[in-house]
């Protein structure tokens, strides 16, 4: 068993007006993982992910990293160990220029000057960006924001990386890029992802294992089981993958699968192998159930629309009965 | 789109100006423009503004784009210079109704007149030469307190920002049929809109606390710079200051 990077016992968090974001979280994220957050708007994800270096500090629960305790320990131990990557890079990017602000992290964990430099010509590297060094933000696409503040937290070089909601407002291709760079840092170089998002078409080939959060932990396990438990689904409004529910209209039609793939990678290989096994063919046919099935089908992944519908029908029922 | 205010415009154009070491140039300039100021002849002055001009040209920075912000200037103070001619007591040479023009009102009207001009030209070629970036860190070279350095840095960083924001909460208003009159409503509505803008900034000067946290920010955010004084920088300041320091000495020995 690997050991535990990120340990998270009994935490609850209130904001100072009383809002209760966190309750009794519990979490194990182990060395060179990738683990995703998921929750509704509101979860508290966010919050969360701030308790993870010490920004945030919970009630009497306990963040360890690396079996040091968050706020035991000096800040800089622990800023070290986990970059944060925050949602809005306006936020996250607030040196005049781009190399300023890679540098900003390295210096103040008190390098040496060429060593910063060396770090931040290796984070642009990293990230494609060589050609940005000198210029400022405000002159950049949000794709190319995006990106900067990774590197500006990869110039660390974090032994876990914390990521809040990445591929939020990106355009396909800057989406696709960053999800690749994120995998290549968890593959190449060790790094543990901790991801928050809302993106669960990314989910699966982003992540091992899933979190959901809606302010305590609601499930964790795999993607397929989480993605296969309609109820936590429904309950947390959480979409599956589109290729997902692809082949659940595929089952309707008579393909037989045990386990439906979530990526279009996974996919291949699944239609591959029942190709295979079948001598070439694919078969699928209409039989007396399927109507009904894909009727099934769709009235589950209805359930936002269907819950809206069922306030709606209770608010007129109400107005006819005052009105009545 | 929005005219941000870049001053900077012209960076990276080449010229005398453009090489000067930022260092210099703003000691340099700084003793000048305060030189100009304090000159009490008008005679000296022209000549100070003459050599602002020169300087100007020298930096190669477009006339219209200096012009462009010099019309703000001028309006300013040439109602100044209105008023200190009709209020300034002294020998009357001109009189309308009950209002008097004074000879020692045009005097001072013109000699103020004339510093601020000379000032705000040389503005140009001092900060509009080089990147803001490399002025603020030019400042923090100089031992400019740490305070005043981030503070510029962040408004640097953050004025585009938040008029995009504000350029948005506009365009939010009039796409819905919101239009700009005098009306009390309209002013209401202006009101709620800029609080609006201020719990944003308050929220993201939170938000950017919290990633500046995150990266060990301890109080003052060192930047590397690679400034390289070379002879030429000192010959150029030392002359610039000299001609500063030669008006001060004509003027005195003038009768
Ligand atoms: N600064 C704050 N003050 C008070 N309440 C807050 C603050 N930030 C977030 N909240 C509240 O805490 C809850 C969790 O928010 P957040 O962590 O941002 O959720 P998520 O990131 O999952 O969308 C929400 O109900 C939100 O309204
Ligand atoms: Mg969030």
């Amino acid at each position: 068993m690997k050991r535990e990077a990120i340990t998270v016992r009994n935490l609850c968090y209130a904001y100072p007006d009383g809002t209760i974001a966190l309750e009794d979280v519990n979490m194990a994220v182990y060395e060179g993982e990738r683990v995703a957050i998921v929750g509704p708007n509101g979860a508290g994800k966010t919050t969360f992910l701030l308790h993870l270096n010490g920004i945030l500090r919970g009630c009497d629960g306990q963040v360890e990293v690396f079996g040091k305790s968050v706020g035991e320990v000096k800040k800089e131990e622990i800023i070290k160990d986990v970059g944060i990557v925050f949602q809005d890079p306006d936020d996250q990017l607030f040196m005049p220029t781009i190399f300023d602000d890679l540098a900003f992290g390295p210096i103040n964990l008190g390098l040496k000057e060429e060593e910063v430099r060396e770090r931040v010509k290796k984070a642009l590297l990293t990230l494609g960006l060589s050609s940005y060094e000198n210029r400022c933000p405000h002159h950049l696409s949000y794709g190319e924001k995006k990106k900067a503040s990774l590197a500006a937290v990869m110039s660390m070089e974090p032994r876990i990386l914390v990521l809040d909601e990445p591929t939020a407002n990106l355009d396909p291709r800057s989406r696709a890029e960053l999800i690749g760079i994120i995998k290549e840092l968890n593959e190449r170089e060790g790094i543990t992802i901790i991801i928050a998002t809302h993106d669960v078409n990314a989910i699966p080939e982003l992540v091992d294992r899933v979190y959901v959060l809606n302010k305590r932990v609601i499930a964790e396990g795999t993607s397929h089981k989480i993605f296969s438990d309609v109820e936590v689904l429904r309950e947390n409004n959480l979409e599956v993958p589109e290729v997902f529910k692809l082949f659940e209209v595929l089952r309707c039609f008579g393909y037989n699968c045990e386990e439906l793939p979530l990526s279009i990678d996974e996919a291949v290989e699944h239609l591959t192998r029942t190709v295979e096994i079948n001598g070439g063919h694919l078969h699928l046919h209409i039989h007396e159930h399927t109507h009904e099935a894909v009727r099934k089908l769709k009235s589950k992944y209805e359930h936002h629309l269907s819950n809206l519908r069922m306030k709606e029908e209770g608010a007129q029922t109400n107005g006819t009965k005052r009105s009545g | 789109m929005i005219e941000y205010p870049e001053i900077d415009r012209y960076a990276s154009l080449d010229s005398p100006m453009h090489r000067f070491d930022p260092r210099a140039k703003i000691i340099a300039f700084l003793f000048l423009i305060f030189s100009i100021v304090i000159i009490p002849e008008l005679k000296i002055v022209i000549i100070g503004l003459f050599f602002a001009i020169f300087l100007l040209i020298l930096s190669r920075i477009p006339l219209s784009f200096v012009l462009g912000h010099l019309k703000w200037v001028a309006l300013f103070v040439l109602s100044l210079y209105v008023m200190l001619a009709f209020t300034f007591p002294g020998k009357e040479i001109a009189k309308f109704y009950f209002l008097s023009i004074t000879a020692e009102g045009l005097y001072t009207g013109s000699l103020i007149t004339l510093r601020a001009f000379s000032a705000v030209i040389l503005i140009f070629p001092m900060i509009g030469t080089m990147r803001f970036d490399t002025m603020i860190k030019a400042l923090d070279k100089l031992k400019v307190p740490n305070i005043l350095v981030q503070m510029l840095m962040f408004t640097y960083r953050y004025i585009f920002v938040f008029m995009d924001e504000f350029q948005r909460i506009g365009t939010a208003m009039r796409s819905r049929g919101f239009k700009l009159r005098t009306t009390l409503y309209a002013l209401r509505t202006i009101g709620k809109a800029m609080g609006m803008l201020f719990v944003r900034s308050y929220e993201r000067a939170e938000r950017v606390y919290r990633a500046m946290h995150s990266r060990g920010y301890t109080g003052n955010p060192k930047t590397l710079v690679e400034f390289e004084i070379r002879r030429r920088d000192y010959i150029l300041a030392v002359s610039i200051i000299g001609f500063a320091v030669s008006l001060h000495i004509i003027s005195f020995f003038l009768p």
